[in-house]
């Protein structure tokens, strides 16, 4: 069995935001929708304080609880471990987005021009986008998430915003596999999954922070 | 940290969870009050006539909420773990059992139940278990998402269960009097309930409220009710028009007013409480906010 994973070393992290904006390009998401992003905080204060940037994806759960809570059915977990939305059998409810400890999901009703003030139809490089995020697994109305790029792990790529990432803070591999890079980093330098009280078992894992 | 409210589920969500409530708590006082007899033919009649429109507006609304709502009919397919499809599964039978007994007691099938009382009465029985199911599920929906402290307690399906109840009572008294019933016997009655009701959701909301001092996103979220944006809401539209308004109207309506002056305050009393039960949801709703996410020494709040 493979159980894909992340490894996202927060210590190499250092909050370019370039996986946010990778993660645009490859998957054509609209404004609002951010399958791969970085959160900051702070502890401490002066002279002492300390920033800190958090990168999320989908942690694609072991127990996902946004497939618990969907009452259509369209949310599934392949053979892979991989979380996945049928867009012809969501009914948009929204309540995975409230289930979600990672805000993880997001749901949008249009795609709308990035550039401000721009008025008129799309341009040409814009239009292509909006019709490959529509002729994806994704849509309008519909809960929305990162699968961690399947459509490129399939054809022996690494996901978009592990090749981009240049603090190279983001490995992709196989959990079940204990001899994989991720499973040796997560042995050997703690790694730890976000809010494990919340029972999901997240496949993605993080090493601790400075 | 400045943690974000969720801003998914909007007033829709409220209208829905207030009408599913408000109908199975109108529910529930038609069919005591047809438990009591004579007296009690306006009021109960009313009271079960009010369950099955209210819940079916409040999906409606529901179903406008949804962003792809052609797919509305698969809300049941996995009962097994999801309580929004559990939920509409208890709606829709209870929705199917007050309309038999609309049916065949009030209309289109006149005296077909009004002369089986036993029969009436047993359908009345399986009505209030799933009105009572309806009235406590608003609560667990929002409960069963556990990021959100503020929902996930077991205090909420509680406090709309009693609101839930009492905006029932008031629906229903509002309705009768406006079919020109006497503020008097089974209205009055009613009325005095609602004060009982009332003291009830006072403390059930101080008890809940108290709860949240647990985790630092439940204590965000009571902050953010009580002192925060939505606190004009809460002390304006909830517990003044949903709580003090209409208890200090019941209580003048009960002991310093006769005839028509206590029916008035009644009317207003119940038409204020009504207006107070749907702003408690979209408080509620408006104060969901997410657990933080924590490595380290860091806590993330979500964006």
């Amino acid at each position: 069995m493979t159980r894909y994973g992340f490894v996202i070393d927060l210590k190499r992290c250092y909050g370019c935001y370039t996986c946010q904006v990778a993660c645009k390009a490859e998957n054509c998401t609209p404004q609002g929708v951010d399958w791969a992003k970085c959160v900051p905080a702070e502890v401490g204060s002066f002279p002492t304080a300390l920033r800190q940037m958090l990168p999320l994806v989908c942690m694609q759960c072991a127990e996902p609880a946004c497939m618990d809570v969907c009452p259509t059915g369209a949310t599934t977990q392949d053979e892979n471990g991989i979380v996945q939305v049928d867009k012809n059998l969501c009914m948009g409810c929204k309540y995975c987005i409230m289930a979600c400890p990672y805000g993880a999901r997001q749901v949008v009703d249009d795609w709308t021009t990035y550039f401000p003030d721009a008025e008129g139809p799309l341009d040409p490089y814009e239009s292509w986008a909006k019709k490959e995020w529509e002729t994806r697994r994704t849509g309008y109305g519909i809960a929305t998430k990162c699968d961690f790029c399947m459509h490129r792990v399939k054809v022996g790529k690494q996901p978009a915003c592990v090749e981009a990432c240049p603090a190279k803070a983001r490995y992709f591999g196989d959990l079940d596999d204990p001899e994989s890079e991720i499973s040796i980093l997560i042995r050997r330098e703690r790694g730890f999954q976000l809010n494990p009280e919340f029972g999901t078992d997240p496949s993605c894992y993080y090493l601790p922070p400075r | 940290m400045r943690m974000k409210a969720q801003s998914k589920w909007s007033w829709e969500v409220a209208a829905y969870l207030f009408l599913a409530g408000l109908g199975g708590g109108a529910y529930v006082a038609g069919v005591t009050g047809d438990f009591l007899g004579a007296g009690w033919e306006v009021p109960s009649k009313v009271g079960v006539f009010l369950g099955f429109p209210s819940v079916f507006i409040g999906c409606m609304f529901l179903i406008a909420d949804l962003g792809s709502p052609k797919n509305f009919w698969r809300a049941a397919m996995r009962p097994g773990t999801s309580w929004i499809a559990r939920g509409t599964i208890i709606i829709t039978i209870f929705m199917i059992l007050d309309a038999i007994h609309i049916g065949f007691w009030v209309w289109p099938f006149p005296g077909v139940l009004a002369n089986v009382d036993g029969a009436r009465h047993f359908l009345g029985i399986l009505g209030i278990i799933f009105a009572f199911a309806t009235m406590i599920y608003t609560g667990i929906l929002l409960g069963a998402a556990r990021p959100i402290a503020f929902w996930s307690t077991a205090m909420l399906p509680l406090l709309f269960l009693v609101s839930a109840l009492s905006t029932g009572v008031m629906a229903v008294v509002l309705v009768s009097s406006i079919l020109g019933a006497a503020h008097e016997g089974p209205i009055a009655g009613l009325t005095r309930l609602d004060v009982m009701l009332i003291i009830l959701e006072i403390f059930v909301v101080g008890f809940y409220l108290q709860a949240t001092h647990r985790v630092p996103e439940s204590r965000a979220s009571a902050l953010l009710v009580m002192t925060g944006a939505v606190a004009p809401m809460f002390w304006l539209g909830f517990a003044f028009l949903g709580l003090l308004l209409p208890l200090v109207l019941e209580l003048i309506g009960a002991f310093a007013l006769t005839g028509a002056g206590a029916g008035i305050a009644a009317v207003i009393a119940a038409i204020s409480g009504i207006v107070g039960g749907l702003i408690l949801r979209q408080v509620v709703l408006l104060g969901g906010i997410q657990a933080p996410l924590k490595a380290g020494r860091f806590e993330f709040a979500l964006p």
